[in-house]
């Protein structure tokens, strides 16, 4: 009799968890078909392997979650936001415990010479620092179509914008960016 | 009859419509051409301002910047192995059942590949060379060459005519036959 109870219970569990697997197998789809273009997105927006990994699979995981693991309607709109976000907010936290170093870090600030002008790690951290503090919207385009090298048809689709506002607001982001560094390097001088 | 009147009044409605779209279309137009030939960042007296103005100057420093740090970001290189390893990473938090996979399993050892236009751009040079030869082939199959040499063989005795029309035959002959 237990025998027969232990059977139908292993059998109950590998029907119940082939049809998970076949329920959500689109996960993996979505894996294979947008890992690439993700993990090229999160390593130019954060430059740290080990924090794209963590970003990667907080991004799936909250996939695999969504409205109690549900398929959304659009993956890859889904996948790039949340992506972005994770990485915005890993970027903020960096910011946040510089500030708190500050003091360690003011003697290893890059002085202004010529060789520091086209330190590209240098000139990279300044971006990055200040591409955390952007608004929300002119952030999302300047890391879908900057770093995420999408179209400006896709970024619109991705955050439900058109193509022309996507424009402008890249526009804006470029702008801003240029007088917060301006301003960071005229400080330095 | 009342129907009628009321298509015909549609009609020349939308027509002076499309009328008014279109001359609005040809204003943008032609206001768009005007201002970005006087307005562009090439032109002179945009140079000479960029060359006076320090403002102008240290803000078009200031976005080159910019864009410097954005190819920069965008030129640094991952290690090959960094898909894997957040594939790896990413499959390890789903349920069990995916993690079990076979396609889970090919997820965990995959490499960055490049994409199609990218893999076939080292054979566009030949494929252009032999898109040419074809093309060749095909004017000479039609007889295009052939046909420009009785072209241009019909020309020159018109215009052969035309002078010995014109300046008289004995003239002609000799411009011609040199």
């Amino acid at each position: 009799m237990f025998g027969k109870a232990v059977s139908y219970e292993l059998i109950w569990d590998f029907t119940v968890s082939g049809t998970v697997d076949e329920r959500q197998r689109w996960i993996l789809s979505a894996m294979q078909s947008h890992g690439q273009e993700l993990v090229t997105m999160l390593w130019r927006i954060l430059g740290n392997e080990q924090d794209v990994c963590d970003a990667y699979q907080n991004t799936f995981l909250q996939l695999a979650h969504y409205k109690g693991g549900q398929k959304p309607e659009h993956i890859k709109a889904y996948i790039f936001r949340v992506a972005s976000n994770a990485a915005a907010s890993m970027l903020r936290h960096r910011v946040v415990e510089k500030k708190r170093l500050s003091t360690a870090i003011v003697t290893r600030k890059c002085t202004i010479s010529p060789v520091n002008e086209l330190d590209s790690k240098c000139l990279q951290e300044t971006l990055r620092c200040y591409i955390a503090q952007l608004p929300g919207h002119l952030r999302n385009v300047i890391m879908l179509r900057d770093l995420a090298e999408l179209s400006y048809a896709q970024v619109g689709r991705i955050l439900d914008i058109s193509a022309a506002t996507a424009r402008v607001y890249r526009c804006k982001a470029i702008q801003l960016l240029a007088v917060w560094m301006g301003r960071e390097r005229e400080e330095r001088i | 009859m009342i129907s009628i009147n009321k298509n015909k009044g549609t009609a020349f409605r939308s027509k002076s419509q499309n009328g008014s779209s279109n001359t609005c279309r040809q204003i943008r137009t032609w206001l768009h051409k005007a201002i970005s030939s006087r307005c562009h960042l090439g032109s002179n007296w945009v140079q000479n301002h960029i060359a006076n103005c320090p403002r102008c100057h240290r803000r078009l420093v200031n976005v080159g910047r910019v864009h410097l740090a954005l190819s920069a970001m965008k030129s640094q290189p991952h290690k090959l192995d960094l898909l894997m390893r957040a594939n790896a990473q990413a499959i390890g938090v789903l349920k069990h059942s995916l993690r079990r996979a076979p396609k889970a399993q090919k997820l965990r050892v995959m490499l960055p590949e490049p994409k199609l236009f990218e893999r076939c751009s080292k054979y566009m040079h030949s494929a252009a060379n032999v898109a040419a030869c074809i093309a060749i082939l095909l004017l000479m199959k039609i007889g295009i060459f052939s046909s420009m040499d009785t072209f241009q063989t019909k020309g020159q005795k018109v215009i052969e005519q035309y002078y010995a029309s014109q300046v008289g035959e004995d003239l002609a002959d000799e411009v011609f036959s040199a």
